[in-house]
């Protein structure tokens, strides 16, 4: 498969060679770095994948992304106007694929790790920009070819096999668009800060920009009437024309020229043509230039001379105090400790995980506006509404998330550390480690909900609340118990299934989070609230215990099953 | 005979640390340069500097004639650099990763394969040539790191710690390879903590300490009328003359008679 779509990214040579790249040194970077992932090690006690990754992983990789495709084709037959239709499904496709650009691919493009290797040697910076912009789109290749299948399926059963043959050409001149206009924002962003910042500016930026698209993906405001959307048509919205995923629209035309409404729309087709093309040339030829520079400067931390008057007792500190009050164990505090300062000075961690917190915002008010109400009806009647358990049970989403990237760590080999010291519970490195992420992350966050839901609802909720605490932290250590038992920091992360998981723990989080909130509401009366909340707790107790005591075989397990 | 490599008020600085304060420095054809400095002195900023690595400085550096700001490709292809920390592709084999490092420099395959096969055998490492090199020791490692920084025939050689992790015998095979690298007029820019070494090795010997040269000469000229090894001089010129009493210090923080 990468030979192939190696093979694929490497046609345009004349035009890699205009840019500015030396083409040898170009294909031989790029099937190095594709070698490389391929024989990535998962983690600290892994070092080697002796075995070649499961025919059947990548298969159900490809099986779950097709699915999630599917949801891509309903406004292709959802609109009556055809340009409509199109500009929505690109639209949607622009959105998704920028946002796993952002968030799964970007590191790649800014990866100081190999710059003695490849930076000492005569490789210009064009080159290497274009080996990592080519090394991210085989990567987002093998997401969106899946995914745009069951379109292209539909496509060509509503317009016949011109549909079919033309169906490519817009989806590439997408695909363009999303990486040259992001991976071009990340090289004017690298120029304009102060490079020692550039990581910090580029983690907020990140979490900006993906809450952004999150946000205006779910909450713009959609028309699910069906019989509007068949009256609709582009004539209606003319400034769609100034939107890129129009133009793309526009491309239809050269196949049926009388499907456009709107005036101008054939000329428009010439943007989505163009428009890729320069914001290429933009990125490459004016912004790329100096990239090795800038890039090497992002290692260089600004240092400030040490003052001998700073330096305190670590007892001093809120954490150590908690780790002291939280935990029993001498491997528990360690847990707590290394997990709670870790987590607060790792770019990768902050990058996924606090996006997750506003998303649940998102999410939720997405929800409470999918019946097309006015904002202002729907506040009102909020009281009157049980969707403050939606809410509740949607901070799962934060904790799940949280503790899904505490195990993932650049240097995950400093994990040696545990193997090394005489550690004869894991169990209890790995239970201070949940402590801090729930007293960290989950309880501020959680108590932040409960305050605005106790203020809309009243304090007549205040079981649902506990109950509802309880069965998330529950849920998560179960979630963890079953099938994650990994030390914190000690998993190599994997760029070759990035997208696909994100895909997949949101879809698998949602179902069970899903089931346990839907339980929840059927529960009327109060005393049945209280009593599932004692057996909640037990269960908790139970499952945490157990948690609690894993020990180096069931690592050793958990391991092995990666 | 004209330097070399021409270093002339280079400074460097991140944030409000100064790593190089105003050096300058000319190196000459065929010389073996021993530099050396306590952790943190700037070593590394400037053979980052020298190797295109890091690009933001002030000052100028000369490389065979060329300003390294305007010809840093050009200059890139006259350095041969092993680096610390055995930073290598380690997922790669060997034939695997000079394969590539070869092709970064445009070589032909043969005269790859013909130098490679020639250079690990000499290392003793022609039987793993095939496997993977994250299962290598880090003497093997560095064994590999040292081909690769050769493999191109540089004329000008920056070795950054090139003897750690090496076992005695390869110790001495590398030694013999610099005086025949030298003898054929290659330049050598020898950074390393290990004294004795350099002090054989060396034909003229930099001390550097907080960012600026402290001392520049032959060891003889180092020495001056005394009869202290290269060791003691250092100590002598970082002032770190109590070191007895750090050592005696830090045994007491874990000393039984404490506890």
């Amino acid at each position: 498969m990468n030979k192939f779509l190696l093979f694929l990214v490497m046609l345009p040579k004349a035009l890699w060679r205009s840019l500015g790249a030396d083409i040898e040194q170009l294909k031989w970077i790029l099937s190095v770095k594709l070698k490389m992932d391929d024989r990535k090690p998962l983690g600290f006690s892994r070092p080697q994948a002796q075995k070649k990754p499961s025919k059947y992983t990548s298969a159900l990789t490809v099986v779950v992304t097709f699915f999630t495709g599917i949801v891509y084709i309903f406004p292709l037959f959802g609109f009556k106007d055809t340009m409509l239709a199109l500009f929505a499904f690109y639209s949607m496709m622009l959105v998704l694929l920028s946002f796993m650009l952002i968030m799964d691919f970007s590191s790649v493009l800014v990866d100081t790790r190999d710059k003695l290797i490849i930076f000492t040697k005569p490789v210009n910076d064009k080159t290497i920009f274009l080996s990592r912009m080519l090394h991210i789109l085989i990567y987002f290749m093998r997401i969106v070819l899946p995914m745009s299948l069951p379109a292209w399926i539909v496509w060509g059963i509503l317009k016949g096999w011109k549909g079919v043959i033309w169906f490519p050409i817009p989806l590439i001149l997408l695909v363009f668009i999303c990486l040259f206009v992001v991976l071009g924002c990340y090289l004017l962003l690298l120029r304009l800060a102060k490079p020692e910042k550039f990581k910090d500016i580029i983690g907020y930026f990140q979490i900006a920009f993906s809450i952004i698209i999150f946000a205006s993906y779910y909450l713009l405001p959609r028309a699910t009437d069906n019989e509007m959307l068949q009256q609709m048509t582009a004539t209606q919205y003319p400034w769609i024309r100034y939107v890129p995923s129009y133009w793309l629209a526009a491309c239809w035309t050269w196949v049926e020229p009388s499907a456009a409404k709107l005036a101008g729309t054939q000329w428009l087709s010439i943007a989505a043509v163009l428009f890729p093309l320069a914001a290429m040339w933009v990125t490459i030829k004016m912004l790329a230039p100096s990239f090795i520079k800038r890039i090497s400067a992002i290692d260089g931390v600004e240092v400030h001379v040490p003052n001998m008057k700073k330096v305190k007792k670590g007892g001093s500190k809120v954490y150590y105090w908690l780790a002291n009050v939280l935990n029993t164990t001498n491997a528990s505090k360690a847990g707590f400790m290394l997990t709670w300062l870790q987590t607060a000075r790792s770019r990768t961690f902050k990058m996924r995980v606090y996006p997750s917190f506003a998303y649940i915002f998102v999410y939720f008010f997405y929800i409470l506006l999918s019946d097309n109400r006015p904002f202002a009806e729907v506040w009102e009647s909020l009281p009157q509404s049980g969707t403050y358990l939606l809410l509740l049970y949607l901070s799962s989403f934060a904790i799940m998330n949280a503790i899904n990237f505490v195990t993932i760590s650049e240097q995950y080999k400093a994990a040696w550390v545990y193997y090394s010291s005489p550690v004869a519970t894991p169990g209890h490195i790995l239970g201070g480690a949940f402590k801090a992420m729930w007293v960290k992350y989950y309880l501020p966050f959680f108590t932040a909900i409960a305050v605005f839901v106790i203020y809309i609802w009243g304090f007549s909720v205040v079981l649902d609340i506990l109950l509802a605490m309880v069965n998330v932290t529950m849920f998560a250590l179960c979630i963890l118990r079953v099938g994650y038992r990994h030390l914190p920091f000690s998993l190599a992360e994997q760029i070759k299934t990035s997208g696909a998981k994100t895909i997949f723990r949101v879809i698998f989080v949602f179902a069970l989070i899903g089931g346990l909130g839907i339980a929840h509401h059927l529960i009327h009366f109060w005393w049945l609230k209280l009593l599932f909340l004692v057996l909640s707790s037990i269960f908790l107790w139970l499952v945490w215990d157990s948690y609690h005591n894993t020990n180096w075989k069931s690592i050793r397990m958990a391991e092995d099953a990666l | 005979m004209q330097p070399i490599i021409t270093i002339n008020s280079l400074s460097k600085s991140y944030g409000d640390k100064q790593v190089l304060n105003n050096i300058h420095l000319e190196v000459y054809p065929g010389q073996v340069i021993g530099y050396i400095g306590p952790n943190g002195a700037g070593k590394s900023t400037t053979v980052k500097i020298l190797t295109g690595v890091i690009q933001d400085y002030t000052g100028t550096v000369t490389v065979g004639g060329m300003d390294l700001r305007d010809n840093v490709l050009e200059i890139k292809k006259m350095i041969g650099y092993v680096p610390e920390l055995a930073e290598l592709y380690d997922l790669l084999t060997p034939r695997e990763y000079l394969s590539f490092i070869g092709k970064l420099y445009h070589m032909q395959d043969n005269l790859i394969e013909e130098r490679m096969t020639k250079m690990l055998d000499s290392f003793g490492l022609l039987p793993n040539i095939d496997q993977r090199m994250d299962s290598f020791s880090k003497g093997m490692r560095q064994k590999v790191l040292i081909t690769s920084g050769l493999i191109h025939n540089p004329s000008i050689v920056i070795l950054d710690e090139p003897l750690s992790g090496l076992d005695a015998n390869a110790v001495i095979l590398v030694k013999e390879l610099l005086q025949r690298l030298k003898q054929e007029g290659k330049t050598i820019f020898y950074c390393s903590h290990m004294m004795d070494v350099v002090e054989k090795v060396s034909d003229h010997i930099i001390l550097i300490d907080k960012g600026t040269i402290i001392a520049n000469g032959t060891f003889s000229e180092l020495r001056g009328s005394g009869t202290e090894s290269l060791e003691q001089i250092f100590s002598k010129l970082t002032a770190a003359d109590n070191l007895g009493e750090k050592a005696d210090s830090f045994a007491s923080a874990i000393s039984n008679k404490n506890s």
